[in-house]
C-alpha cells in the first residue's frame, strides 16, 4: 500500500514538475544582444539569460558551473554562429549534455545563417590572422540585420512552444513596427556622419561602418586578433598625417592603451562604443544600443 | 548565492579531474620543493606549448593524437635539457629554469606573430579549464598517471634525477591540458609547502588538503557563480595557510 502511495505521489510530483518547467520557455543565448531580442519577441513567455556580458570578449570565456547548468535547462540555445563562439560553445554543449540544444536540433539556432556576412575571405589562410572562414560574425551592429533575425527567432519560438505562436507573432509585428520607426530616426540623425573618417581597434565594427557609410582609414590591429606592432603603428601614424581621422573607436573589452597612444599622438578623440546591450550603463536594450552609438558618434563629429 | 550550479553531474567530473591531478602532483611537489626548482612546471608546460606552435608553423596539419605526441615529445626534450643543465650547473638550476620559461614563451610569441591561429592551440594547451572536463577525457590521463606513479614508487625516482625530470614532464603535459597552469602550480606547490613540517604522515595531510581545496573551491565557484579554476586556487591557498597550525596542534 505504502509503495503504491509513494509511487502515486512521485508520479503527481513529476507531472507538476513537468508542467511547471514547460510553462515558460527557457532561452539561453551566447551574447546579450540576442537575449534582448528574445525578450522583445517572447516577453513574459520566455526566460532569457546570456553566457556573456556587454563588457566581455565573446571569443573567450571562463567556465563557471552555472553556464553548464543553464545550457542544460535550456529549451533554446541561440548564438551568433559563423565561428564566433567556436572556442567554447562546442565544449559547453558537450558538457551540458542536453539533447534539445545540440547542433541540428530544433533548440539550437545560429542567427548568422539568416543574414549576408561581410568580409567573407576569398581563401582562408591562417597567416591572415584571427579570420572567420564564414565571414565577419559581428552582425548585430547593423540594425538592418535585426528584422530578419527577429522573424527567424519568432518562427523558432513558435516551433518550440506552438501553444503561444500567436503571441510570438503579435510581439514580432509590434517589435518590427517600432524597429522600423527607430531605424528611420537613426538614419536621419546620422546623415552628418556620412564619409566620417574613423580608425577602429579591431575589425568588429565593419557592419556599423557599412550601415552609416563611415570611412574606415585603418585598424590598430595589424591583423585581426594580433597586438599592434611598431611598423604597423608608424604606418598608421604616417597615413593619418596625410588623411586625418575624426575618431578612434574601440569596444569596452579592448584595452585602452593602443587607442589612447594613437589619440595622444594624433590629437584625434578616442571613444568606447558599446558593441552590444550592456556595453555601458545607458544601453539596456537594442533600441538604446543604437541610440547611444549614434549619439556618441555625433558628439565627436566636427 | 546561486544553487543552479550545485549539480553532481557538473561538479563531479571536475572534482575527479582534481583528485587525479593531485595523485601525482602531491608526491612530485615534495620533490620539486626539495630540489628548489619551483618554476619547473611553468617551464615544461611552456616548452610543450612551443612544440605545438612550431608544428603548426611548419604546416604539419596536426590534430588529436599528433598534437599530443608533439606536446609530450617536446616536453620530454625540454626535460632532458633541464637535466643536463642540472648536472653541469646545479647551483643555478632555478635561475636556468626561469630563463627557459621566458625564452620559450617569447619564441612562442614570435612564431605566433605570423600565425595567430596556432595561438588557439596554445591556449587549449596551457589554459585548460577544469569545468570543461568530462569523464571520458580523464581515462587516458588516468592510464598515464598510473604508469608514472608505479615508476615513481618502484624505481625510486627521487634518487634518479633523469627519471624524475622525464616523469615530471609527462605528468605536467597531461595535467596542464586538463586544468590549466595556475591549478597545476597550486596543486604541486601549495600542499607540499603547507605540510613540509608535518612529520611522517605529511603525504596524507597533503592529499587531504588538496582534496578539500578542490572540493570547497568547486562548491564556492558554483555558489558564487565565479570561474572555477581561480576559486580553487584561492581556496587551496587559504587551506594551505591554515593547515600548518592544525598539523602542529595534532602533533
Amino acid at each position: 500500500m505504502t509503495n503504491r502511495r509513494i509511487l502515486w505521489l512521485a508520479g503527481s510530483f513529476l507531472m507538476w514538475f513537468n508542467q511547471a518547467t514547460h510553462a515558460i520557455t527557457n532561452v539561453f543565448t551566447c551574447e546579450p544582444e540576442w537575449a534582448a531580442l528574445v525578450d522583445e519577441i517572447g516577453g513574459e513567455l520566455v526566460k532569457t539569460g546570456s553566457a556573456t556580458t556587454g563588457h566581455q570578449d565573446v571569443h573567450h570565456i571562463e567556465a563557471r558551473p552555472s553556464l553548464i547548468a543553464r545550457v542544460r535547462q535550456a529549451d533554446l540555445l541561440l548564438c551568433t554562429g559563423a565561428g564566433l563562439e567556436e572556442g567554447w560553445l562546442p565544449v559547453l554543449q558537450r558538457r551540458a549534455n542536453n539533447s534539445r540544444v545540440q547542433v541540428g536540433a530544433q533548440g539550437y539556432m545560429e542567427v548568422a545563417n539568416h543574414v549576408r556576412l561581410l568580409d567573407r575571405p576569398a581563401r582562408v589562410d591562417r597567416s591572415e590572422g584571427d579570420v572567420h572562414a564564414q565571414g565577419n560574425p559581428h552582425i548585430q551592429l547593423d540594425p538592418r540585420n535585426i528584422p530578419v533575425i527577429a522573424q527567424a527567432v519568432a518562427e523558432r519560438l513558435s516551433v518550440i512552444d506552438p501553444e503561444h505562436a500567436k503571441e510570438y507573432q503579435d510581439n514580432l509585428s509590434d517589435f518590427l513596427f517600432r524597429w522600423q520607426t527607430a531605424l528611420v530616426g537613426w538614419e536621419e540623425q546620422a546623415q552628418p556622419l556620412q564619409r566620417m573618417p574613423v580608425v577602429v581597434h579591431h575589425n568588429s565594427w565593419i557592419y556599423l561602418i557599412n550601415w552609416l557609410g563611415l570611412d574606415l582609414l585603418g585598424m590598430l590591429e595589424p591583423k585581426p586578433g594580433l597586438p599592434p606592432t611598431s611598423v604597423h603603428l608608424s604606418q598608421l601614424l604616417a597615413q593619418l598625417e596625410q588623411q586625418p581621422a575624426q575618431v578612434i573607436i574601440r569596444s569596452p573589452y579592448q584595452g585602452a592603451r593602443a587607442s589612447e597612444w594613437l589619440a595622444e599622438r594624433t590629437g584625434v578623440p578616442d571613444i568606447v562604443l558599446p558593441s552590444t546591450v550592456g556595453g555601458n550603463e545607458a544601453v539596456t536594450d537594442l533600441f538604446s544600443l543604437f541610440d547611444n552609438i549614434v549619439q556618441q558618434l555625433l558628439s565627436v563629429k566636427q | 548565492m546561486n544553487i543552479e550550479g550545485l549539480d553532481v553531474t557538473i561538479l563531479g567530473p571536475a572534482f575527479a579531474a582534481g583528485l587525479l591531478v593531485l595523485s601525482t602532483h602531491v608526491p612530485l611537489g615534495h620533490e620539486v620543493l626539495q630540489r628548489g626548482i619551483i618554476f619547473i612546471d611553468l617551464a615544461i608546460a611552456q616548452i610543450a606549448g612551443l612544440g605545438v606552435i612550431a608544428a603548426h608553423v611548419m604546416q604539419l596539419d596536426s590534430h588529436g593524437y599528433a598534437v599530443q605526441l608533439i606536446a609530450y615529445g617536446t616536453a620530454a626534450l625540454g626535460a632532458l635539457l633541464l637535466y643536463w643543465c642540472e648536472r653541469n650547473w646545479p647551483d643555478v638550476q632555478e635561475a636556468i629554469i626561469g630563463t627557459f620559461f621566458i625564452v620559450a614563451a617569447c619564441i612562442g610569441i614570435l612564431l605566433l606573430s605570423g600565425n595567430p591561429q596556432a595561438g588557439e592551440h596554445l591556449k587549449e594547451l596551457l589554459v585548460g579549464q577544469i569545468l570543461w572536463v568530462d569523464y571520458s577525457s580523464l581515462i587516458p590521463v588516468a592510464i598515464i598517471y598510473t604508469v608514472v606513479l608505479l615508476l615513481w614508487k618502484y624505481l625510486r625516482s627521487h634518487e634518479r634525477p633523469l627519471l624524475f625530470y622525464l616523469l615530471f614532464a609527462v605528468t605536467v603535459t597531461a595535467s596542464v591540458q586538463l586544468v590549466g597552469v595556475y591549478l597545476v602550480f597550486a596543486s604541486l606547490i601549495i600542499p607540499a609547502l603547507s605540510v613540509r613540517n608535518a612529520g611522517k604522515r605529511r603525504l596524507w595531510f597533503a592529499y587531504g588538503l588538496g582534496a578539500a581545496g578542490y572540493g570547497l573551491g568547486l562548491l564556492g565557484s558554483a555558489l558564487f557563480d565565479m570561474p572555477a579554476g581561480a576559486v580553487i586556487v584561492l581556496t587551496l591557498a587559504c587551506l594551505g595557510m591554515l593547515t600548518p597550525m592544525m598539523t602542529k596542534a595534532a602533533c
